[in-house]
């Protein structure tokens, strides 16, 4: 743990910096350069709610609301774990030549698309404001609820890295997971009205993800308190998950670079 | 006198367990550990580098060499033995050193030094001559992926040449750029030997090259010291043995 601080103390600077300067290579090279910020999840967005509203018939209070939060969380959780199990074998002209705590890799990961989920966070108030969606102060919730996410999303990380160092062919395994967890997740539709019991409250009760994505429109949208008990209980687990991750990479870390 | 040493290697061991990348498939199907493969890349080196010294390491092709330079840089630990660097910072330096190539160089400064643990501050104040030592001129603006590969190997020299880490640790890179970089570079390290701060020690199969630079030469073979001492008496050796 102690290491742990040090390391992350140390290597602050790097990974910032290293993260700016991974959004400016992003969009160095486009003709939109940071429009597709706002671009990207935007345009996801309307997919979805086109589906959904015109194709499927289904809809929700404030709807593209709902999708957008629904989005942007997923986009930050699924970047980072996607890019997490490549992420030894991406950098390896740096983990061969200097020593770096793995784990910051996963740090720069998540500075960045944790920025341009804060981007696409901008244009849900914006469109909350549009909408006119009531506000209460169960509003608040969404701090622990992003502690939260930001927390699952680093443990599934480290242990992603690990493993991803190692196992060839994770990265399509994975694939197909999150592929599984995106529709499992109510990102499009809500888990509580349209799935019927009791796989409404297993999904919820089980797949994270989704318990964080009802739970932030319930405290953004609908006014109404979060699961306090199971998001708690996540949070607990998570950072066991992050302590087991974190663990295991610093034991390990050494032989990465010998397997590339 | 025991304040002087600024690297220490003791009984080193370094083994590789053929650790190879496996399929989903093939864990599954051999759930039992299969036997595992080990290589021993080094096999029990003890020596010391005092301050200021610049030492080659020659030996042939897989001897292990550059197993031990990234012992020493720390980017993998030893299996037995230890590694004492006294808390000197260290910089590896080789060929194609990670830059990332849809940034422009001058960023590319900035990771590196970071990497190597110097502040913000201390690279904006070697920038310009980092700059100006890599004779990239106006391309130090532009990607790196632009860069030829003879830009790409002199902008890696001089931020480590420039950014001063207490140990540097070189690794076939002397013969890059063209015939005027490669004097300058040498008068760099030249430099380098008269500071006497600076340790260094560089893998080469150039003798000429290692025989004008070093103070003591590392003979590694398959893994051990064959003989170490003064350039001329080991260097001639080396070569006859390999003759």
């Amino acid at each position: 743990m102690k290491r742990f601080i040090n390391d992350f103390k140390k290597h602050y600077k790097y990974s910032i910096y290293s993260a700016k300067s991974e959004l400016k290579s992003e969009i160095a090279n486009s003709h939109l350069s940071w429009l597709w910020w706002i671009l990207d999840p935007l345009l996801f967005m309307l997919v979805y709610t086109f589906i959904s509203v015109i194709v499927f018939r289904t809809s929700e209070p404030y709807f593209p609301v709902f999708v957008f939060i629904g989005l942007s969380s997923w986009k930050f959780f699924e970047k980072t774990v996607k890019q997490s199990v490549k992420l030894v074998s991406a950098n390896s002209a740096i983990v061969s030549k200097v020593y770096l705590p793995k784990h910051i890799l996963i740090f720069v990961k998540m500075y960045a698309n944790g920025f341009k989920m804060a981007v696409s966070y901008v244009l849900v108030a914006i469109m909350m404001a549009i909408y006119r969606v009531p506000l209460s102060l169960n509003i608040v919730y969404i701090i622990p609820i992003f502690v939260t996410l930001i927390m699952f999303t680093f443990g599934v990380s480290t242990i992603m890295l690990h493993f991803g160092v190692f196992v060839e062919d994770l990265s399509n395994v994975i694939n197909v997971l999150l592929k599984l967890v995106f529709y499992m997740s109510g990102i499009f539709y809500s888990i509580s009205n349209r799935v019927k019991e009791p796989y409404g409250s297993i999904l919820l009760n089980f797949n994270p993800v989704a318990l964080f994505l009802n739970d932030l429109r319930l405290s953004m949208i609908y006014c109404e308190a979060p699961h306090r008990k199971l998001l708690l209980m996540w949070f607990l687990v998570s950072c066991a998950m992050s302590a087991i991750g974190i663990r295991i990479i610093y034991k390990y870390e050494n032989s990465y670079v010998k397997v590339m | 006198m025991e304040n002087n040493i600024v690297i220490d290697v003791k009984d080193l061991k370094i083994r590789y367990r053929s650790l190879n990348k496996i399929s989903v498939r093939k864990s599954l199907l051999s759930l039992r550990k299969s036997k595992i493969d080990i290589y021993e890349a080094v096999r029990g080196i003890t020596f010391q580098v005092p301050k200021g010294e610049i030492m080659g390491i020659v030996g042939k092709n897989g001897s292990g060499k550059s197993t031990l330079l990234r012992a020493i840089a720390g980017v993998f630990s030893p299996d037995e033995g230890e590694i004492n660097l006294h808390g000197n910072s260290v910089s590896l330096l080789s060929i194609g050193v990670g830059f990332q190539k849809r940034l422009t160089g001058r960023e590319n400064i900035y990771l590196s030094g970071m990497l190597l643990g110097f502040s913000e501050e201390a690279i904006n104040q070697k920038l310009d001559e980092i700059i100006e030592f890599s004779e990239l001129g106006n391309f130090i603006d532009k990607p790196v992926r632009t860069y030829s590969s003879g830009m790409y190997s002199k902008l890696a020299f001089s931020i480590t040449a420039i950014l001063e880490t207490e140990i540097i640790l070189i690794d076939e890179v002397l013969s890059v750029g063209d015939s005027k970089f490669k004097k300058k570079s040498y008068k760099k390290m030249q430099q380098l030997i008269t500071n006497e701060d600076r340790t260094v020690i560089i893998v080469s199969h150039n003798n000429d090259t290692l025989n004008k630079l070093c103070n003591s030469i590392l003979w590694l073979h398959e893994g051990k010291i064959k003989m170490q001492g003064k350039p001329k008496e080991v260097l001639e050796a080396y070569e006859e043995f390999m003759s």
